[in-house]
């Protein structure tokens, strides 16, 4: 009795001890790949509109500096961390709608290259916006504009609106 | 009807602002939509102040405007659009000179749905925030994509209206053997009799013009002088 019930105890604690991992692997792992799109989406939500922000002071007769280069600056650093966006498993085959197609794990050697673009047009864009100059600050937005519609034409489904 | 021996008169119906318009919109619209599917949006934008200004007139020209252009003078109660939407199983041509009042409905719609177009366009922002319209500083990047998304379901709302329009058109020239195309285009109907429609002067289609120029030109500016 004495040894069947410490052998019932020893397995209930290995049980518990196997549960108790179990979730903390889940609570400290890679988040699900429908939850990945979700945060990735928030944060491509944040890039696009800290663009917007820079296009609307550029759309005043007089621009505001400080506005341009905060957003500059939250565009940078969000295009630093963009390749940490795109786990394994959060493509389209995570469940949830998603425009992030299958190339982007496919041929990473492109996608990451893709992304260099971004943080090269960002970086020259905070830069510009520093400086003040409108016509450069204006030509580097072209430029960064150009490295989106560069990434979103090869690794982006095509969104109609 | 019209091989009876009554002999049949040409008159003036559509002046020459409102033709003018109406085909300025057919190739603003069609190139606006051209330029989105294959984005130019610089393009897009351009053609959208263009629909915007010919919209400003021809909503004008309603009110100010030659007899058959007013919409006092084609847009009628329930009971009068009851009444020919009776008449309309008849082959007869129940002759009104300019829109009937049935068709008088079509006309808002449109007029309608492209105020809509026009104004969601001035605020919407695409997904990206690089492309967006004149006035979309006014608002944050939501409410943007909120424009953008009502400006796609109104151009679905815009299309079926002008396949409603298409079909109207191939139903008055097949069953009632009425031309509405010709007259839109030589500004001259055929009528029992001279219906003696007034004509707007042209000195005031141009102030109407300058104005709708001024209005299309201040909107893509960002509503800044």
């Amino acid at each position: 009795m004495g040894v069947r019930f410490g052998m019932t105890a020893a397995g209930l604690a290995l049980v518990a001890a196997l549960a108790a991992g179990a979730a903390t692997a889940l609570a400290s792992g890679a988040p699900s790949g429908a939850a990945a799109v979700k945060a990735r989406q928030q944060n491509f939500k944040q890039l696009g509109g800290a663009f917007k922000a820079i296009n609307d002071e550029l759309k005043k007769p007089a621009p505001d500096k400080a506005v341009i280069v905060a957003n500059a600056a939250k565009m940078h650093g969000l295009a630093q961390q963009e390749a940490t966006w795109f786990p394994k498993g959060s493509g389209p085959e995570a469940g949830v709608k998603t425009g992030a197609k299958p190339e982007i794990w496919s041929d990473p050697q492109g996608f990451a290259a893709a992304i260099q673009r971004l943080q090269g047009a960002t970086a020259r864009l905070q830069q510009v916006s520093a400086s003040g100059d409108l016509a450069a600050i204006r030509s580097e937005v072209q430029t960064t504009g150009g490295a989106c519609k560069n990434c979103h034409d090869h690794y982006r489904v095509p969104d109609r609106h | 009807m019209r091989d009876t021996a009554a002999p049949r008169v040409q008159a003036r119906l559509w002046d020459a602002p409102t033709r003018i318009v109406h085909w300025a919109l057919v190739a603003a619209i069609g190139f606006a939509w051209w330029a989105a599917e294959t984005d130019h949006m610089d393009w897009h934008r351009l053609a959208g102040y263009v629909v915007l200004g010919l919209l400003v007139f021809r909503l004008v020209w309603g009110f100010a405007g030659s007899a058959s252009a007013r919409f006092a003078s084609f847009v009628k109660g329930p009971a009068a659009t009851l009444a020919y939407v009776r008449s309309l199983r008849l082959r007869a041509h129940a002759e009104v000179p300019g829109h009937n009042p049935l068709g008088a409905w079509s006309v808002l719609a449109i007029l309608a749905t492209l105020v809509v177009q026009v104004v969601t366009g001035l605020f919407a922002v695409d997904v990206d925030g690089i492309e967006s319209g004149p006035l979309s500083d006014r608002v944050d990047f939501d409410t943007g994509r909120l424009f953008a998304a009502w400006h796609h379901a109104s151009f679905s709302a815009l299309e079926a209206l002008v396949l409603l329009h298409l079909a109207a058109i191939a139903f008055y020239a097949v069953y009632k053997r009425a031309d509405l195309v010709r007259p839109m285009l030589t500004g001259r109907g055929s009528f029992a009799r001279d219906p003696g429609l007034a004509f707007a002067p042209l000195w005031r289609a141009a102030l109407v013009a300058a104005f709708a120029v001024f209005v299309a030109w201040w909107t893509a500016r960002g509503l800044r002088l």
